[in-house]
């Protein structure tokens, strides 16, 4: 193997000082003195005087002095000459001169570094005899010009052998920027089952998470980019590939199969890719990179699961807080309607409100009338029609709403929709009297959904309204009280059974 | 632009090439343009170019946007033809 390599570096040498700059421009400065030499350059010693004519004739590009107008072809006497001072040459390892039988002068320089003769360089029908003073400051030349040749093959080589690891850590930095740019589970999942078939270059990838309570690995994304509908498997620790990489906490590896396991502390699931798109094997460096991707994946994972948690607890923790003000209000400890929350949500779907505006919505939904607490009972309790006094205070609710809410950091971004959702389309509403675009999209669906709620909910100062009757009143309020567009939407979204049975099963028993 | 005006431009042919020699690649436009020695602008208009024509996929995350080579075998094939030519 070494062997070869020598060889492969010796051809590559040669090839590249054939063409090397150095030497055209060692073959100009030398031929103000050698006159209108022929110059030629071998890489194999051992030519018959055939080869070497036609050898010669090849690496005329030397011959081809600037100064000379036509090429000179090698004589046959002289060729003879030539191959006995490159035996020569090649013994001595010195250049060697000669004298052709047309009395021309001549000298052969092997091309040499420690004990490896890469070529020879032939120079003949020189003006005069060649001094020694000159072969030397050629040998120095020439070895300059090798050296720069071999500084330049380093170079290459190195390169050759950096960019692709260079670019290789670059597509590693590209996927942990992509993978830790999102912390919803449902978009990350399907993110990284496409970036493992990316970098493999397969066709089919299938993320298992593991429930190790019942060692069992549950399918949570697959992607096929043959357009191939996959059934979603369930695996058994220790069974088929991912089964053994789960168990084994190592990749697993066959020619149509590849399977890494999601390691934080232990084994959070496995991502297995298979049959690569040029059907070749899966390789050593397929495996390497996708450990390396795998060991991303687990932190964006494990972000997101974090994260979610989190957010659970949010939801959670606003949930209680909302049942504490709606006891306050309604006398009795109950939750927030589901399907109001649910109405919401769908109608900010639609609208194309993105993963955080609707988390605010559903928060507000919630929390929508915090502020009432701050209102004595006899007000919000009052049967007859409130004063003048009474309804300023009821209409400060919003502000207050935004008080309780303030100092929880994480609700910040609520705010805005607390704050407006008494605001009307048209500009008739409270507290700053903004009108359509002005208000906070959040606001403008908080408004609609916050006044069906308000309708169907009994009251103290009179009965609860019917479902068709509130909506009927929501679609008359339409660009006066409302947005169109979200009224459109909501009208949409009630219009579906499962949604209007919840509303009325929830009515009814809340009466 | 179609795939033979692609392939004429400059830096649409060096992208591609880029891509064609590391298939397995996914990178940034500013990555891209370190390795192609393009200006970065000019590299992420190309970018985008050969998204449109499905010659490039685009993973786009809130912070970045990263770029990988399609993995169409015919489309594939067809530039390997034309780069040849």
């Amino acid at each position: 193997m070494e062997k070869i390599d020598r060889e492969e570096y010796k051809r590559d040498l040669f090839a590249r000082l054939k063409d090397s700059l150095g030497l055209k421009r060692e073959e100009e400065c030398f031929g103000a003195c050698l006159g209108d030499a022929s110059w030629w350059i071998l890489d194999n010693p051992t030519y018959t005087a055939q080869e070497l004519k036609s050898a010669v004739a090849q690496t005329c590009v030397l011959q081809k002095h600037q100064r000379s107008k036509t090429s000179r072809p090698a004589k046959p006497l002289c060729l003879k000459s030539v191959a006995q001072t490159i035996k020569r040459a090649r013994r001595t390892k010195r250049p060697e001169t000669f004298v052709c039988p047309g009395l021309r002068h001549g000298f052969v320089y092997p091309i040499i570094q420690g004990d490896t003769i890469y070529g020879f360089i032939g120079v003949c029908y020189t003006k005069r005899d060649i001094s020694a003073r000159i072969l030397g400051v050629f040998a120095s030349f020439t070895d300059t010009v090798v050296r720069e040749v071999q500084k330049e093959m380093e170079l290459a080589k190195l390169y050759e052998t950096i960019r692709p690891r260079a670019i290789a850590l670059s597509t590693i930095h590209t996927l942990h920027r992509l993978l830790t740019s999102t912390l919803d589970l449902n978009e990350l999942l399907p993110r990284i089952a496409r970036l493992s078939l990316q970098v493999v270059r397969a066709n089919r990838c299938s993320i298992k998470l593991l429930d190790s309570k019942r060692k069992v690995l549950l399918p949570k994304a697959t992607v096929d980019m043959r357009e191939r509908k996959t059934t979603l498997k369930k695996v058994r620790v220790g069974k088929w590939a991912p089964g053994r990489a789960a168990k084994f906490s190592r990749p697993v590896r066959g020619d149509r199969y590849l399977a890494v396991p999601l390691i934080d502390e232990d084994v959070i699931g496995v991502i297995t890719v298979y049959d690569k798109i040029d059907n070749s094997r899966f390789n050593s460096f397929d495996q390497e990179i996708m450990t390396t991707l795998a060991e991303q994946a687990v932190i964006a994972i494990k972000n997101a699961q974090l994260y979610k948690e989190q957010e659970r607890l949010t939801l959670g923790g606003i949930k209680s807080l909302a049942m504490v003000l709606r006891s306050r209000a309604n006398g009795a400890s109950v939750a927030p309607h589901a399907s109001y929350l649910k109405i919401a949500t769908m109608v900010g779907h639609m609208l194309h409100l993105n993963g955080q505006e609707i988390r605010n919505l559903e928060y507000a939904v919630l929390l929508h009338d915090a502020g009432q607490i701050v209102i004595p009972d006899e007000v919000l309790r009052k049967p007859e029609k409130l004063t003048i006094e009474e309804y300023d205070l009821v209409k400060e609710h919003p502000l207050r709403s935004v008080d309780i809410i303030r100092p929880i950091k994480a609700l910040r971004s609520v705010i805005p929709i607390l704050f407006h959702h008494h605001e009307n389309y048209d500009g008739t509403g409270y507290p700053k009297k903004l009108r359509d675009g002005q208000i906070p999209i959040g606001a403008r669906i908080m408004a609609v959904v916050g006044a069906f709620e308000a309708m169907v909910t009994r009251r103290a100062y009179r009965p609860a309204m019917s479902i068709d009757g509130a909506i009927e009143e929501i679609r008359l309020q339409s660009s006066k009280q409302f947005d169109p567009k979200v009224v459109e939407a909501f009208l949409k979204v009630i219009a579906r059974r499962d949604i209007f049975s919840a509303v009325k099963k929830e009515c009814y028993e809340s009466q | 632009m179609n795939l033979n005006e692609i392939i004429a431009s400059d830096t649409h042919r060096k992208i591609i090439l880029f891509f064609n020699e590391n298939q397995s690649s996914i990178d940034t436009a500013k990555g891209v343009s370190t390795w192609i020695r393009e200006e970065r602008p000019k590299v992420k208009k190309a970018l985008e170019d050969l998204v449109a024509l499905n010659i490039l996929n685009a993973y786009r995350a809130t912070s970045t946007t990263g770029y990988s080579y399609t993995t169409d075998k015919k489309l594939i094939s067809k530039i390997d033809k034309l780069l040849k030519k």
